[in-house]
């Protein structure tokens, strides 16, 4: 037996000395179950709500519906002057430029913080990350009168223009921990192979970065399909809402009369979020997970 | 093949001074080894000709052209850096002729060369992979191979073999020297391995804290070290240093007190009777009776006390005292007959003897 | 120079003008828009607060009135201060301890984390959308979901809690703790940081897990602690969404649900007040800065660092 199969024979036995007792791994567990229960069970029951009718809604707690039906989602979907597949062609549109727009501006910021060698660099950065601090309702009103004045305000371009300046340093600085990680001594070789910047950026750095790409792609989405204030603020005619703003109208003109109807819109809206969450689940959570570790 | 030249290079970080004053001429085909302990600058001077560090001052000419300025592709050398920085999101194929698209090269131009390069090196047959998928010597063999794509005058390579286990950094050690043979171009290699540098060199530059202290031919160092830093870099088992101070000085001829005895050189000192010098030899080059050994001519430095014994097989390593506590280490040919508490009398050839003064300079030829 | 997140020493110094050119080009996007979209309106956000402005007038200068007003006479910014400070005390403590705890038992080796870990994420990747909220709306309405339920174990008729002012709060504080699973995946990252041997020394030193959590783990995790405190508590203050659609924009029953931003929003976008909105924008901003500011002071008496 070498010295190093008994050490780790002795860690083995001593780990095994103070894992909890059955009782308690079990205990653990039955908490576990039950939170995430209590937790999960609203969202069941939109979605089986969804599917039920109205006076179910109100004297059932059960996830299956006594009388099936999808009428509901008919009803929701052309409940509003302007239906909601307009709004989610909407909401689709800003989204897709938001991702656009972060992961070029975002991408070119963090890789001049971490890779080129520039006067006021430090400077810069040290900026960047007080940003990542500061709440947005400081500027709020200005931003509001500066895109009122170009002529911007019912369109997109507030939700959109801004992201493609960099304007959320949350990527920015996810960027910059996962540009850091990689050698510099590629980099080099770049150099002696010929590349400049712009070449180093294109042909190493973002081929290397698919994954921080993805996720500040994905992050991007969800937050940007999410987002009720800006398009609340900016946008004033029906047809140019978001399904956010349009979910936002329905309850409103429902006056909550039609609650199915309500869950049926509620959940289309949470779909996409969630189809997200499941096939990307591992990156969201890395993504969470470094920003933490690494400030 | 082309020549290169450093005159009174120099490079700060701020206010640090990591290169002060290099000045060296490297012939056209030369192998020139610089190697120092970690920190001495020698990475740097590489990569300040390489340029990826921008020259503080002073001249770097290549071929006669100066080229401070001239961007790092553009200086005709290729360089195979330590950890490979092989791209790994590109085929071994791709990682060769990456820097040839970049220079907009014809494609059947560079899949010629691609190819070519690849069957010096026999990895012909890994083109497809990634470098994920290569063990640590293959990789080693693209890394040079993207070096030799560019058909550069100049191959630089920082510590290339640090990241191979003993065997292959033998091997690939050989197959360097053989690509030297083959290909004649220069090579600068820098390595802290004083036997990669022994083994490799046509010239080696000895760096200490960012100066030259010796270049010359591995040889050449070995004999005749200029001074007590080199004396001890190069050569293994270390030099070793005893202190010893004049007891006569003469025309042609030095009287010396060591641990209490007195042994004489044939070669005048400058300085006068009671200065403290230095006397250095080679654990290889002393001579221990009572082991075995006999020392006709040798200057006896008394006796030798084991404390410890290595054996290697084809050598035996005895580290021990002399009279006035003086470490000691004796390298002796073959396996010897000896254990700790052994007192020898050793002695060593006088040409073998290497004298340096307080300054630590080398005193005499 | 002396420059953050440089790691070659000669920045600056050395650099050629191609290395300005192209380190400024690929920085231009963020400049423009740290200029034209966050310093630049900034300042105006300033100037505007000393203003009456409205939007459609040129703004007239008032100084410091607009501050004086929130300060001496403005009932509904004492009602949002105190709302929004309520939901703060409580949802950011209950947050981090319900994020610590879950992180603690799923790092205990269990089976299964991955899909505890996925279950417990999921509300707060959709927890600021509208649909929850309004889910939220229908689950503690008079007749909804959670009297439903206390009704059908207990037989417990409970009140509106959304429409009752004394709980309506409690509903979005309920809210915020539900989406404690971001935290808590940073715990976790935190939680795996921490050497295994150090508990294995600690079990051979004989310290039982109670001990071990109080010595090791929670010393250990102070600066994830903070990290989370820190970034919890700043959006804490930033929370809208849901009290809006709860409330339908109004912060009501009577102001209970009036957070700040609300009220903010309001005044600016309802009642049009730029000038009056951009002052208690600072004012929220300089409560903020205040927190972010005290929290790092105090960190140097908590929070545990190795270098």
């Amino acid at each position: 037996m070498t010295e190093a199969t008994m050490t780790a024979a002795i860690a083995r036995s001593e780990k095994e000395v103070s894992e909890r007792s059955p009782l308690a791994r079990a205990f653990i567990y039955a908490a576990l179950v039950a939170v995430s229960f209590v937790m999960l069970y609203p969202l069941l029951w939109m979605i089986a709500s969804s599917f039920k009718p109205d006076d179910e809604i109100f004297t059932s707690t059960s996830l299956l519906p006594h009388a099936f039906s999808a009428d509901a989602y008919r009803r929701g979907w052309n409940g509003l002057s302007v239906g909601f597949g307009q709004m989610f062609f909407n909401s689709l549109v800003v989204c897709i430029l938001v991702v656009i727009g972060n992961l070029i501006s975002c991408s070119m910021a963090a890789y001049a913080f971490t890779r080129l060698r520039f006067r006021g660099r430090g400077f810069w950065f040290a900026l960047m990350l007080g940003t990542l601090m500061m709440p947005q309702h400081a500027v709020l009103i200005p931003q509001y009168v500066l895109f009122l004045k170009l002529g911007w305000v019912n369109t997109i371009m507030p939700l959109v223009v801004p992201k493609f300046l960099a304007i959320d340093a949350f990527f920015v600085f996810l960027m910059v921990q996962f540009f850091r990680g990689i050698p510099r001594e590629l980099d080099e070789a770049a150099v002696m192979d010929g590349c400049g910047p712009l070449r180093i950026f294109l042909k190493v750095i973002l081929p290397l970065s698919t994954p921080v790409l993805a996720t500040a792609a994905v992050f991007s989405f969800i937050w940007t399909w999410d987002d009720f204030f800006a398009p609340l603020i900016y946008l004033n005619d029906i047809e140019k809402y978001t399904a956010q703003l349009g979910l936002r109208t329905f309850v409103d003109a429902t006056a909550q009369s039609d609650w199915s109807a309500l869950f049926a819109m509620s959940t289309l809206t949470v779909l996409p979020v969630f189809i997200l969450f499941v096939l990307f689940q591992r990156l969201l959570i890395e993504g969470i997970a470094t920003t933490g570790m690494k400030r | 093949m082309t020549s290169l030249a450093l005159k009174k290079v120099t490079k700060s970080f701020g206010a640090v001074d990591v290169i002060r004053g290099v000045d060296l001429d490297i012939a056209a085909g030369e192998f020139v080894v610089f190697v120092g302990p970690s920190g001495c600058g020698k990475s740097t001077l590489l990569r300040m000709i390489a340029g990826l560090e921008p020259i503080t001052s002073g001249d770097l000419a290549v071929g006669g052209a100066r080229m401070n300025e001239v961007a790092a592709a553009r200086r005709g050398v290729a360089m195979v850096f330590q950890s490979y920085a092989l791209y790994p999101h590109m085929n071994v194929y791709k990682n060769m002729s990456f820097g040839l698209e970049t220079a907009k090269m014809p494609k059947p131009e560079i899949d010629t060369r691609v190819r070519k390069a690849a069957d010096i090196l026999q990895i012909t047959h890994l083109l497809d992979r990634k470098p994920k998928q290569l063990s640590g010597g293959q990789r080693q063999r693209v890394a040079i191979g993207r070096a030799i794509v560019r058909d550069p005058k100049i191959f630089l390579f920082d510590e290339p073999l640090s990241n191979l286990d003993a065997e292959l950094r033998v091997q690939t050690r050989v197959e360097i020297a053989k690509l030297h043979a083959d290909i004649g171009a220069t090579m600068i290699y820098v390595t802290h391995d004083q036997v990669e540098a022994m083994t490799l060199a046509d010239r080696i530059v000895v760096l200490r804290a960012g100066v030259i202290e010796q270049h010359g031919s591995p040889l050449d160092i070995y004999n005749k070290p200029v001074n007590r830093f080199v004396a001890g870099f190069i050569g293994s088992p270390k030099m070793n240093f005893l202190s010893v101070a004049v007891a006569a000085s003469q025309d042609d001829s030095v009287v010396l007190n060591l641990a209490g005895k007195q042994l004489t050189l044939p070669q005048p000192v400058p300085v006068g009777q009671g200065a403290p010098l230095t006397l250095g030899v080679r654990p290889e080059h002393i001579v221990a009776e009572g082991a075995g050994g006999v020392s006709p001519d040798g200057v006896s430095l008394g006796t030798f006390t084991v404390m410890h014994v290595e054996r290697l097989g084809g050598q035996t390593i005895a580290y021990g005292n002399l009279d006035d506590r003086q470490t000691l280490t004796v390298a002796l040919d073959g396996q010897r007959s000896i254990a700790a508490g052994d007192k020898l009398s050793v002695s060593i050839p006088a040409e073998r003897c290497h004298l340096f003064g307080e300054d630590e300079r080398r005193i005499g030829g | 120079m002396a420059s953050m997140g440089d790691t070659s020493p000669d920045v600056g110094r050395f650099a050629r003008l191609q290395d300005q050119l192209a380190g400024y080009g690929f920085l231009a996007p963020w400049l423009i828009g740290f200029f034209v979209l966050t310093l630049g309106p900034a300042v105006a956000s300033f100037y505007l607060s000393l203003t009456d402005y409205s939007g459609l007038n040129a703004p007239h200068w008032v100084g410091a009135e607009n501050y004086l007003r929130i300060a001496t006479d403005d009932d509904r910014f004492w009602t949002a201060m105190n709302v929004t400070f309520t939901f703060v005390l409580l949802s950011v403590p209950l947050k981090l301890l319900f994020a610590l705890g879950v992180a603690v038992a799923l790092n205990k080796g269990l089976k299964g984390l991955s899909l505890f870990r996925a279950i417990f994420y999921l509300p707060s990747l959709v927890g600021g959308s509208v649909a929850i909220a309004v889910l939220w709306r229908q689950v503690f309405s008079g007749d909804g979901l959670l009297n439903q339920a206390l009704n059908m174990l207990f037989g417990y008729e409970g009140p509106s809690w959304i429409s009752n002012p004394s709980t309506s709060i409690y509903t979005l504080v309920l809210l915020a703790v539900w989406q404690f699973g971001s935290s808590m995946i940073i715990f976790l990252a935190g939680l795996r940081q921490i050497p295994k041997d150090m508990y294995e020394a600690a079990s051979l030193d004989g310290a039982s897990p109670a001990r071990q959590f109080f010595k090791i783990t929670l010393p250990l995790l102070t600066p994830v602690i903070f990290f989370n405190a820190v970034i919890i508590t700043i959006d804490a203050f930033k929370a809208f969404t849901s009290a809006f659609i709860i409330s339908d924009g109004t912060g009501g029953p009577i102001d209970s649900t009036l957070f700040y931003t609300l009220y903010l929003y309001q005044e600016a976008f309802t009642n049009f007040r730029f000038g009056y909105a951009s002052a208690l924008a600072w004012v929220l901003v300089v409560i903020i800065a205040f927190f972010t500011a005290m929290s790092f002071l105090s960190a140097r008496y908590w929070v545990h660092y190795d270098d």
